[in-house]
């Protein structure tokens, strides 16, 4: 399958999907991945986990639940090196309708952690809907067994393994060495240590990564996406606005779906290749149900 | 005769240690909010300094040019002009430190007061400080920094208390942890995170320990500082002269206990009342509310009279204005002037180096600013007279793109203020790659983690295949980083995050740097990228 044929069956498929029998919505199974487009980024986020079955399906009551975002760079929202503030929030809240006891966002962040905070929005937005935005602390991090095939072990943050459910919720980026960073690249922020070093083998590190982390969900912001000068850009000009919210119980396939915005066939990703021979998820995406909606 | 204190001037007293502790705690609190609080600008948080009559003065002779900031220390002046030197026993921060500390070692019986008078040509030593300071300015060597009261506490806060503090609450978090107490250790350092203390600084033991000399001082003489170091404390002694306020022992009631003198807290002499010391004197009111009799009292007389006030020898101001124009030439002997040094990379907005040696104030403001620990007190860097002054270590920190705190906070002009606009297209050095030690080019390995932390669009560091010969005899390509020293702001940030922990394989120095016409590099160098422009793009 070439790019062109990819993006056609992409196309098809939403345009498939959206035509369907809608009276048959009840008895349908959840879908896998949602793909919603729309202009506000937090009514595309909540069509996005509706259209998945609503968020009870991955919280149930009384959960704590830990909201994984990309806070990484001092930027803010409107140059997308950081995850859409609007998405977060919306899902601090629907978390919190369906039934969390509390909600955690947090990232280890590659600037100073007070300046990502405030100024991609997220904290002020998060704590609107009643998060907590902790800083990363040193000591909860520990030494553990990530049983990955490159990374035997490395220094985590406690908080992301001692949640009751994880969910990540990247923004799609261009970067220079795995060309795109999305979902998997996006837990470097759950971990501490000497990260600068995992670039060496950035493709196994992801997945190593995503293996150990596994989210019960992959929330994922293309409202705007970072074409080029990623991960950080510093232009509007480096930006496309996609006007669109992945959410999808299959971390591969959300990426998969995000190269297509980018134009990338998912096996000129590395990583994936690999996070697929894994068993972490699909880049097939015919082989799952997907639902594209529009608000 | 009826033993009864004065009630007027013990309220006077408990007056004055109120005023003393709210001074401080604004000291205390416009230093810690001295940091990142969500704003990209913050408010006049430096205020303290532009009161200080000696900065003012010293700055505008090194500069030739008084900084406008500083026509508040007019204030000062006119106060102690009218009133005497209220401010040193009222309002100064570091006064209210040595007060604090003399009151304690008193208390604990290590300080004890006696009554000889033999210190009293000590006191002096001051004016001579004062002298040399002034002297320097006028030989543009600058030393007002490493004397000012201000200068000393704020440096000593940044580069030591704060520091100490710091590491003593990670001490207290980890203890906390070590008693499973965790919700009370996450509390802890959540709070700590919303300060951003920085806690790592060159010179820091040295400079904690000056501090610590200066408080113990204190044990050998009450307000040790004050009395016979203080070369602000100097200043306003001179101009407390002709003040209204003056003491009287009403020798009726006295008793000749010799209480008053005894306790004074700078030597002032109360009595015998024809020696009191009216530059000296800093309104404590110890003495009229020590007096068991009520004798001592501060009439508010409005016709100057001559007082007594300390002696200055004719013969040793000379010797000492002498002495500091002899000296002022060997602060000069140094390469500093000759030739830019590559790793006295200064912060952005600063003057050129004459100008910003002239001007700077040695206070920390900006190393307390700076989000990423980079501003570092210059040990050699910078010449003799450049001690303590701010230099940025990428080792350290680096320079956070879209921040120009340090260019707000800086009291006297030495750091020029820029908007955030400005400020990215400000270049402060170049950055440049060591081959024999990137992992790229000397490994064949991927990296280029320093393409990814670079702030500018387009990156100044972009990056070209590079075929690496390996050890086994085959060969490697990988993306090798290389400079657009065109785009490149010298910020630190590829040295910062360099996989290659103890030398970088990229790193800055200062060449290329704006404020110089000597330093530097690419004469037909375009402007920095900015934020708003957008230049020639390299992806088009």
């Amino acid at each position: 399958m070439d790019r062109r044929d990819f993006i056609k069956n992409l196309a098809f498929g939403g345009v498939v999907l959206r035509c369907g029998p809608s009276l048959l919505a009840q008895a349908k199974p959840n879908p896998d991945l949602a793909m919603v487009t729309g202009e506000s980024p937090a009514a595309i986020t909540r069509e996005a986990l509706a259209a998945l079955g609503g968020m009870k399906r991955f919280i149930a009551k009384g959960d704590k639940v830990m909201i994984k975002p990309n806070i990484g760079w001092d930027r803010t929202p409107e140059l997308a090196a950081t995850t859409n503030p609007e998405v977060v929030k919306t899902l601090v809240e629907i978390s919190f309708e369906a039934g969390a006891k509390e909600v955690t966002v947090m990232d280890n962040t590659i600037n100073q952690a007070q300046r990502c905070y405030a100024r991609s929005g997220i904290a002020e937005a998060a704590k609107s809907a009643g998060a907590k935005v902790p800083f990363v602390n040193e000591y909860r991090l520990k030494k553990m067994a990530l049983k990955g095939e490159w990374l035997k072990e490395w220094e985590v943050f406690t908080d992301f393994v001692e949640a009751d459910k994880l969910i990540n919720v990247p923004i799609a980026k261009h970067h220079s060495l795995s060309r795109l960073t999305i979902g998997m690249k996006n837990w470097l922020g759950a971990i501490g240590g000497a990260r600068n070093q995992l670039h060496q083998k950035i493709d196994e590190a992801m997945v190593d990564l995503a293996a150990f982390f596994k989210p019960q969900l992959t929330v994922l912001d293309a409202y705007r996406i970072l074409t080029r000068n990623g991960p950080q850009g510093g232009r509007t000009s480096d930006i496309k606005l996609q006007k669109t919210v992945v959410a999808s119980i299959d971390p591969v396939a959300a990426e998969t779906v995000a190269a297509g915005f980018f134009e990338i066939r998912p096996e000129e990703l590395a990583y994936l290749g690999i996070a697929q021979k894994r068993g972490l998820g699909q880049t097939n995406l015919e082989k799952l149900t997907i639902e594209k909606r529009a608000v | 005769m009826k033993k009864e204190r004065s009630k007027k001037y013990r309220a006077l007293q408990s007056l004055r240690v109120v005023s003393q502790a709210a001074f401080f705690a604004l000291f205390f609190y416009l230093l810690f909010k001295t940091h990142f609080t969500g704003q990209d600008y913050i408010s006049r948080v430096e205020v303290f300094f532009h009161f200080d009559p000696l900065l003012a003065i010293a700055t505008a002779i090194a500069s030739r040019v008084l900084f406008a900031s500083f026509i508040l220390a007019a204030v000062t002046l006119v106060v102690t002009l009218v009133a005497g030197r209220f401010v040193c026993g009222w309002v100064c921060p570091l006064g209210s430190v040595h007060q604090f500390f003399s009151f304690v070692f008193k208390k604990a019986k290590l300080l004890k007061p006696r009554k000889e008078e033999k210190s009293a040509g000590s006191l002096a030593w001051k004016y001579y400080i004062l002298i040399v300071v002034l002297v320097g300015s006028i030989f543009t060597v600058d030393l007002v920094g490493i004397a000012d009261p201000l200068s000393f506490l704020y440096r000593s806060f940044v580069t030591g208390v704060i520091p100490w503090f710091a590491r003593a609450g990670a001490a207290f978090i980890g203890l906390l942890y070590g008693l499973k107490l965790s919700s009370a250790g996450d509390a802890t350092a959540q709070f700590f995170g919303t300060l951003s203390l920085n806690q790592t600084f060159q010179q820091g033991f040295f400079l904690s320990l000056l501090f610590l000399g200066a408080v113990l001082l204190n044990i050998s003489k009450e307000r040790f500082w004050c009395r016979y170091l203080c070369p602000a404390g100097a200043l306003l002694g001179l101009f407390s002269r002709w003040n209204v306020a003056k003491v009287r022992v009403d020798m009726d009631k006295c008793i000749k206990c010799n209480l008053c003198t005894l306790h004074c807290q700078t030597q002032a002499n109360p009595y015998p009342n024809e020696q009191w010391r009216s530059s000296e004197c800093v309104y404590c009111y110890t003495c009229a509310s020590i007096c068991p009799t009520k004798a001592v009292y501060f009439p508010v007389k409005g016709t100057p009279e001559k007082i007594a006030s300390v002696n200055l020898s004719r013969r040793r101001l000379i010797f000492t204005s002498a002495l500091a124009v002899i000296a002022a030439p060997f602060f000069k002997i140094t390469p500093a002037g000759k030739r830019a040094a590559a790793k006295l990379i200064r912060p952005p907005g600063a003057l050129p180096e004459p100008k910003f040696l002239q001007k700077c104030v040695k206070c920390g403001e900006c190393m307390k600013a700076c989000p990423t620990n980079a501003l570092q007190p210059a040990l050699d860097e910078a010449g003799p007279e450049g001690i303590w002054t701010p230099v940025l270590k990428p080792r350290i920190g680096y320079c956070e793109y879209y921040c120009s705190l340090c260019t707000q906070v800086c009291p006297s002009g030495a750091i020029k203020e820029l908007t955030i606009e400005e400020k990215v297209r400000v270049k402060i050095g170049s950055a440049w790659v060591n081959k024999d030690r990137c992992i790229p080019y000397a490994l064949g390995r991927p990296c280029i983690v320093c393409e990814e932390h670079c702030p500018t669009s387009p990156k100044a560091i972009k990056f070209v295949m590079v075929e690496t010969k390996l050890p086994d005899g085959t060969t490697a390509t990988q993306k090798a980083p290389v400079i657009d020293l065109d785009l490149c702001i010298g910020c630190g940030v590829c040295e910062n995050k360099c996989p290659v922990m103890d030398d970088p394989a990229i790193y800055c120095t200062s060449v290329g740097e704006d404020r110089s016409e000597r330093n530097r590099l690419l004469l037909e160098t375009i402007q920095p990228a900015g934020i708003t422009e957008e230049p020639k793009d390299p992806y088009r």
